[in-house]
């Protein structure tokens, strides 16, 4: 009997997750509630865990308790601490989650609610979670080596370049695209735009008060640095009343990506200690808090899914993006299925803090789940709303038109009904003067999220006091990213130049500082620049930029998977980093090739580059507005140039491993694994 | 009674604990166990060990997109 009941227990999740799923995938006509969503993910995640990544460990790792962590060997209190498992998955997951999981899902909810969340869940079980697992293990066994160094002893020295090289792309990328977002977010914004700044002084705050009077003491700093902030959501509302402030703090795209862009550098050129880590403080402590209030939100809330499962646009033709939902609806999900980044943290702190091998199934696959499930709640946050007001938020004035009611009457004539009275209205209540054109996914998730919260707590009045907690806890984060990824971008860059010319690698000198923090920012900026001037809104072309070169990561992080478990001799089991391996590449090679070459203007960067060309050549646009044209055409250009770059990388990388697996398969070489030789642990079992 | 509200006090304990060790607060006591476990003779100051971490931490990814 107690044999059956668990597999009893597990089989009636199985169905209840399947049943939930087959409900989610057929419903039509009637809105369907989000707790059917929360239902299929849990189950599933659950089911996945419990059963698939069980096999993993026991089948294809083998997973071994009684061999020593490098966290055993080599504790040294200081860069290798065995750590509570509960406590390094709060570490790990901290460090996974970041605004991609929140704003992929909500652009995606164009094409209905329903490719976004099968591909958050299948996605996450499949891929995303199985690299992070195999990663973290691959680097546990070799001492805490980075992606990078792996790829580079386990595949080629080639191959290892070519992830360097990845990663500095990608971040590059990455900055600029997230930057965009706060951009849009806070575009005309007096009261967003004050929030935020304020968070600014406070963090500097923090950094002294955590620096001389209290070194090291987070908690209690970043309590006071919450409550702050907390404050400064309240106070925003005084400024955006207040005729004067109101004007000081309202800011156009372009002076918002100059303000952004002298803070990046500051936050990459300035001491650690002074901005980036008490912001990041703050965010951690803010990000933990709002994710868990939107679960509990949606859980309490249920609210109704308004969106329909397919929308008009999977043909391609949408406002948010263009494109098919193949291959675009798994490059623009991005971090909520699978990230090639989460596999830099997996070779990063996290291996050299664990404690256990068997630990590394929670923290790698599980804390994947979860970032999964933020993914469906964001899609569920972005599906709640009107479908109406989802596209009037979501698409450019291009598109839709700048006059609110011809851009109410286009939306309307694609079947979402809306009137430009219901978006006034819903400007005002939530303290904005407009949420028409605000592309870039934070405006419509924070209002989403707002609605969520406001029927828990306060109603339509604490509607406008939500949104700017929602649009203030998605910047904060995003700026963490940012300060964090230009300050990592500033080393990798030493690094590189260093090997040219040897003082420029020297961390401590502060020409090189300088100089290395404004080829980063000059970099991202442009990227972000280029967002903010392209009349099509940036996030069209920029955000699938990002998803490919995320994509293209995840793909290199898989592929030095498959060549460590094939020197391993686990060769039946070889598909299961094979498969998502093959998948990632199809759809980042289909996705470049579209971007690059497609016809339609709206998809390919030539096509468009070459219809404002003939636009110039015929005289369509007037003299005053060439030059900046001219601009656009540079940028599409270049835009084709780095996905073309981004896809002959891979297909470097995959021709290296490729001959590397066909020597191991064919005995032409003896497998050389390069793991740290087997040291019995010293602990008992239950340490 | 006594047995429970002694559970319930172990628990909030460890969860407080963990916290500490979250967030980064029981980072210098444990750097300090470990080196007085290992007998070093030098230990770093709380804010010398403070910058050391952040330096450290800050010089590879360490955040998300």
């Amino acid at each position: 009997m107690k044999r059956i009941l668990p597999i009893v227990i597990w089989v009636a999740l199985a169905v209840v997750a399947a049943a939930a799923l087959a409900t989610i995938a057929l419903h039509r006509g009637e809105p369907i509630s989000a707790s059917w969503f929360v239902l299929a993910a849990v189950c599933s995640y659950l089911v996945a865990y419990r059963l698939y990544s069980a096999f993993i460990a026991a089948k294809l790792l083998a997973l071994d308790n009684t061999r020593a962590t490098p966290s055993e060997r080599r504790d040294d209190g200081r860069d290798f601490v065995p750590t509570n498992k509960w406590v390094l998955f709060g570490h790990h997951f901290a460090a996974i989650a970041g605004p991609g999981p929140l704003v992929g899902p909500t652009l995606a909810a164009q094409f209905g609610y329903l490719p976004g969340t099968l591909w958050l869940i299948a996605g996450a079980a499949f891929a995303g979670c199985v690299q992070d697992f195999v990663i973290l293990f691959c680097s546990i066994r070799r001492d805490g080596k980075t992606l990078g160094e792996m790829a580079r002893v386990e595949v080629s020295r080639r191959g290892g370049f070519i992830a360097q090289l990845a990663v500095l792309s990608i971040m590059i990328i990455l900055l600029g695209v997230v930057a965009l977002v706060i951009v849009n977010a806070l575009k005309s914004s007096p009261w967003a735009t004050f929030t935020l700044a304020a968070t600014i002084p406070i963090a500097l705050l923090l950094g002294a008060y955590l620096r001389y009077l209290r070194p090291g003491r987070v908690l209690e700093a970043s309590l006071m640095g919450v409550a702050l902030v907390l404050f400064a959501v309240v106070a925003g509302q005084w400024v955006a009343d207040s005729a004067s402030w109101s004007r000081v703090f309202t800011l156009s795209g372009l002076e918002l990506t100059f303000a952004i862009i002298v803070y990046g550098f500051a936050a990459s050129a300035l001491p650690v200690w002074l901005l980036l880590a008490p912001r990041d403080y703050l965010s951690a402590f803010i990000k933990a808090g709002a994710i868990f209030s939107l679960a509990a939100g949606i859980l309490f809330v249920r609210p109704h899914v308004l969106m329909p499962p397919l929308t008009r646009f999977v043909d391609g033709n949408g406002p948010v993006f263009a494109g098919k939902i193949f291959p675009f609806c798994f490059i623009t999900i991005a971090c909520g299925a699978i990230s090639g980044f989460h596999s830099l943290i997996s070779s990063g702190t996290t291996p050299k803090m664990i404690q256990r091998e068997s630990h590394a199934r929670f923290i790698g696959y599980g804390a994947m789940l979860l970032e999964s499930f933020v993914g469906v709640m964001a899609m569920v946050a972005a599906c709640a709303m009107t479908p109406g007001v989802y596209f009037a938020i979501n698409s450019p004035a291009q598109i839709v038109g700048a006059a609110p009611e011809a851009a109410a009457q286009t939306i309307s004539s694609w079947g979402y009904p809306l009137s430009a009275a219901t978006m006034a209205s819903l400007a005002h209540s939530v303290g904005e003067q407009t949420l028409w054109n605000r592309a870039g996914g934070a405006p419509s998730l924070a209002v989403g999220m707002a609605q969520i919260f406001s029927t828990t707590i306060g109603g339509e009045r604490l509607l406008s006091i939500w949104y700017h907690f929602a649009i203030m806890f998605e910047a904060l984060f995003i700026l963490t990213v940012l300060d964090a990824g230009t300050r990592v971008g500033r080393f990798m860059i030493q690094e590189l130049l260093g090997r040219v010319w040897k003082p420029i690698g020297r961390l401590n000198w502060y020409p090189a500082i300088l100089l290395s923090s404004a080829m980063i920012v000059g970099a991202w900026g442009y990227f972000l620049y280029q967002g903010v001037v392209d009349p099509l809104g940036g996030i069209n072309s920029l955000w699938p930029l990002f998803g490919i070169s995320n994509q293209l990561l995840a793909a290199v992080a898989l592929v030095v998977a498959t060549t460590i478990l094939l020197k391993m001799g686990r060769i039946k089991w070889i598909w299961v980093t094979l498969l998502p391996m093959a998948w990632l590449v199809v759809v980042t090679m289909t996705a470049s090739y579209q971007k690059i070459f497609s016809a339609n203007p709206r998809i390919g960067f030539l096509s468009f580059a070459d219809a404002l060309a003939a636009q110039i050549a015929a005289g369509q646009i007037p003299a005053a507005k060439i030059a900046e044209t001219q601009r656009v055409i540079f940028n599409q250009r270049l835009d084709a140039a780095v996905t073309a770059v981004l896809a002959v990388m891979i297909l470097v990388l995959l021709g290296e491993a490729i001959v590397q697996w066909h020597a191991i398969l064919s005995r032409g070489k003896e497998p050389l694994l390069h793991e740290t030789p087997y040291v019995a642990t010293q602990w008992a079992e239950g340490d | 009674m006594r047995r429970a509200w002694s559970n319930a006090k172990g628990r909030l304990k460890r969860s407080w604990n963990g916290l500490r060790e979250w967030c980064g607060d029981a980072a210098y006591e444990n750097y300090r166990k470990c080196a007085m476990r290992r007998g070093q003779e030098s230990v770093l100051s709380p804010r010398q060990f403070y910058v050391e971490q952040l330096n450290k931490k800050y010089s590879q990814p360490n955040r998300c997109c």
